[in-house]
């Protein structure tokens, strides 16, 4: 049993994201099964607000999405933090393990579970029990999707193909999803299993529970070929399943899903590697990656990010654990790799002091992290970056509350990365703005941060990103790599794909949502959803 | 000057697995590491070889364990993070050692070396055992100086080690002559991270494994026959927890919480 509860203050930190946008909303609901979450649609399916239009419904998980997209546009906010339970588990064919979760399931939680295998496991049949004590008994496994935040949900995490810094080798998290369940608009289910059905062209026939057939269009667009989590994903005869994994929430509600859980590798070193400059940086990155087979995540630090670092070093306590940064060293690129044995992370590691050599780096300026302790230190140092960017802005907003951070997402083709980071260099001294970048170079993209000192830095900010969302588009890159378009990137997505691909969107959606109601404002603006059923 | 910093394997603090069955401690070389005082000890040690090498003055650290083959590792990363070389006493019959034991498998190795130590450095205690015995039982085996709790280096002269230490008091500042043994607060230094340099170059480093006979310890003095202490049982402690509702005004409240306070103290 599910309540639509009307809105009081105590749901207020329901209207809010990591975004740091605020929406607001007229109810909200908390369903922990598939049934509360058809119930609560059921009865909303083309009910009208107090202003004549469809009722708005977005859907949240933990909150820690960076674009609002669980940010409400008014009516009902269906909150699934709730439904959190671990449902099942088998070994397909090929030996994999897949896990069956429900959407609210954090991501933390279901790592320690692995790690100490604790996964909560009443009820679960005997087929399930089974394949439990195989995954116990075996060699550990993970769920290699891993953004920084590791307080997001599952249900979260597909809906905007979540990456992380190890997606350079994993990818997103689309290929880790074997399976879905997706609650639409009026309440009807489509169980989607990879690999079972497939579009004709651009053209897909859906099944649902209900026994309706749904027949969808699927925009025309080419994707650009870099990490990407623009708009929906569309390719000729695609899997179905592909399409509402990145739909931020517009086209249905997760309700379970099935993960792929990966081996762990057997030894994980890491190695943060430093530089004088970052043109030296970004040919270590260049060389690093067709030579080094075992790397699994390339991640960048620019001058900015580690000074701000040795700041909070100096200055605080809670940072007094980082290790000292020498002062020449100007940028750093972060390796990690997963090797089978010791020996072949060795063979890497000599790979590194050669191509470090051959590119302005040195074998002495590195740290290798081997220990538990040592990658501990090496995990804070990576995101105590963002965690002191955020600082600072919460010490700037004191004195101008209009102000936040301002953190770009884009990435692009292998062969533009020298070009992006000078547009990005070149753009930033021009309009005399502070920033720090980090992030992913091993898929060449860069978190770029404008830190504004006021109202006309943030203003100055924002037009910049625009100016870059074109140029990155025109390099054959993508507007948002991870995070999603939400409600901050929409904009993004106009320049990226154009308005009539905008519009082909949101005629897909009006197939599977006939009155707009999901996700309300995310990808594109309400009016460009407006038909009606 | 040659420096001994003593390292011991314990089981990796994040992780700890106890046996149900016999409450001991789950042991196995994958999720060793190295004693997280020890490894402070290790870079106190190294702090001082940097002083030494700006100074021009030769200076060489040697780490030092007692254990099982396994721990070989330990001691190369500590090589790979600048220690120039290691001793491993490894054999049955260092098995079952108490710190008394223990102590003298030590003092063994140190007397065995090619070079004798100017300074013997170990962590306060060992997360796994938390005796803190070893330091002071190894200063009295080598008869030399101890200074516990070091918590921070200011500085050698000649052969005059200057250091802060805590004490129930305060912090008292010791100068100790050397030949000494100090044993080092967890918090005083933090153990740089190993370069690739540094890794590279430690797979090539021989390290001495050394039995009860390569090191001349007497067979009564080592391993179990050699521990008076016995342990009669271990356990893990159950955690209780009881709630006690305090109710009334304000000054029945504290009278409540006073009475308690002292039916907890008698």
């Amino acid at each position: 049993m599910v309540d639509v509860l009307p809105w009081t203050s105590e749901f207020d930190e329901y209207l809010r994201d990591e975004s740091r946008s605020t929406g607001d909303a007229d109810s909200i609901s908390f369903p922990r099964t598939e049934g509360d979450i058809r119930t609560v649609m059921r009865s909303l399916y083309g009910a009208t607000g107090p202003d004549g239009r469809p009722v708005p419904v977005t859907v949240q998980g933990a909150r820690t999405g960076l674009a609002a997209g669980a940010v409400p546009a008014g009516g009902h906010v269906m909150n699934l933090s709730r439904a959190n339970a671990y449902l099942g588990l088998r070994r397909d064919q090929t030996g994999s393990y897949l896990v069956r979760v429900q959407p609210g399931v954090v991501l933390a939680e279901l790592r320690r579970h692995l790690a100490r295998h604790t996964i909560p496991c009443a009820g679960w049949d005997a087929a399930s029990l089974a394949a439990l004590e195989e995954l116990y008994a075996g060699p550990e496994q993970f769920f290699p999707t891993d953004p920084t935040e590791t307080s997001a949900c599952i249900g979260g995490m597909a809906a905007c193909n979540a990456s992380g810094a190890r997606s350079y080798a994993y990818g997103p998290m689309r290929p880790h999803v074997a399976s879905l369940r997706v609650v639409l608009a009026d309440g009807d289910v489509v169980a989607l299993r990879r690999g079972e059905v497939f579009a004709r062209g651009r053209h897909l026939t859906l099944e649902t529970e209900g026994g309706r057939t749904i027949e969808l269009d699927l925009p025309t667009y080419t994707m650009p070929a870099t990490k990407n989590a623009s708009g929906y994903f569309v390719a000729d005869d695609m899997d179905p399943i592909d399409l509402f994994i990145g739909s931020d929430g517009t086209l249905g509600i997760i309700s379970e899903l099935e993960l792929i859980l990966s081996p762990v590798p057997q030894v994980s070193w890491g190695i943060n590697c430093f530089f004088g400059t970052e043109d030296d940086a970004i040919g270590f990155t260049c060389a690093v990656r067709p030579a080094l087979a075992h790397a699994c995540a390339l991640e960048y630090f620019d001058a900015a990010a580690l000074d701000i670092l040795r700041r909070q070093r100096e200055r605080s306590t809670a940072f007094s654990a980082l290790p000292a940064l020498d002062d020449a060293w100007g940028c750093c690129v972060y390796v990690e790799l997963a090797c089978d044995d010791e020996a072949e992370a060795l063979a890497d590691l000599a790979r590194l002091r050669d191509i470090l050599a051959a590119c302005g780096g040195s074998e002495d300026a590195t740290w290798v992290g081997r220990t538990d302790v040592d990658r501990e230190c090496q995990r804070f140092f990576r995101h105590a970056v963002p965690e002191s960017v955020n600082m600072l802005i919460d010490e700037r907003r004191r004195t101008d509350p209009t102000i936040t951070k301002l953190g770009s997402d884009m990435s692009v083709p292998d062969d533009r990365l020298r070009d992006v980071v000078r547009l990005y260099r070149e753009s930033l001294a021009a309009a005399g703005l502070e920033s720090a970048a980090w992030g992913h170079i091993g898929n060449n993209h860069l978190h770029v941060n404008v830190l504004p000192r006021d109202a006309a830095d943030y203003a100055a900010g924002k037009r910049l990103f625009q100016t870059w969302a074109r140029a990155v588009t025109d390099m054959g890159g993508a507007v948002s790599a991870e995070h999603g378009v939400g409600k901050l990137k929409r904009d993004f997505l106009a320049v990226m794909y154009g308005a009539d691909h905008i519009r082909e969107m949101a005629a897909l959606k009006r197939q599977l949502d006939p009155y707009g109601q999901l996700g309300q404002g995310n990808l594109f603006a309400v009016d460009t959803c407006e038909g009606g059923a | 000057m040659h420096i001994v910093v003593c390292v011991k394997a314990v089981p990796s603090t994040t992780e700890v697995k106890m046996d149900p069955k016999t409450n001991t401690i789950v042991r196995d070389g994958r999720q060793a590491v190295v004693n997280p005082f020890d490894a402070t000890g290790l870079e106190i040690a190294l702090h001082i070889k940097d002083e030494c090498a700006a100074a021009g003055d030769p200076c060489r650290v040697t780490v030092l364990s007692m254990g099982i083959p396994d721990t070989e590792r330990l001691l190369r990363d500590c090589i790979a993070r600048g220690a120039d070389d290691g001793l491993l006493l490894s054999d049955r019959a260092f098995a079952g050692a108490d710190t008394l034991a223990t102590t003298y498998a030590l003092s063994r190795g140190i007397a065995c070396m090619d070079e004798p130590a100017d300074l013997v450095v170990c962590g306060k205690m060992a997360v796994d055992g938390d005796t803190a015995q070893i330091g002071p039982e190894l200063a009295g085996a080598l008869d030399v100086p101890c200074v516990v709790d070091v918590q921070r280096l200011h500085g050698i002269v000649g052969s005059t080690l200057a250091l802060e230490r805590a004490t129930d008091a305060g912090r008292e500042l010791v100068e100790v002559d050397l030949p000494a043994v100090i044993t080092v607060a967890k918090d005083a230094a933090q153990l740089r991270m190993p370069s690739i340099a540094g890794v590279l170059a430690a797979e090539g480093v021989p390290i001495a494994v050394k039995t009860a006979a390569d090191v001349d310890a007497d067979p009564a003095r080592t391993g179990l026959s050699g521990s008076p202490t016995q342990v009669v049982r271990s356990f893990v402690p159950e955690r209780a927890s009881e709630a006690v509702c305090v109710t009334g005004d304000a000054a029945e409240q504290a009278a409540a919480l006073v009475e308690l306070i002292e039916e907890a103290c008698r």
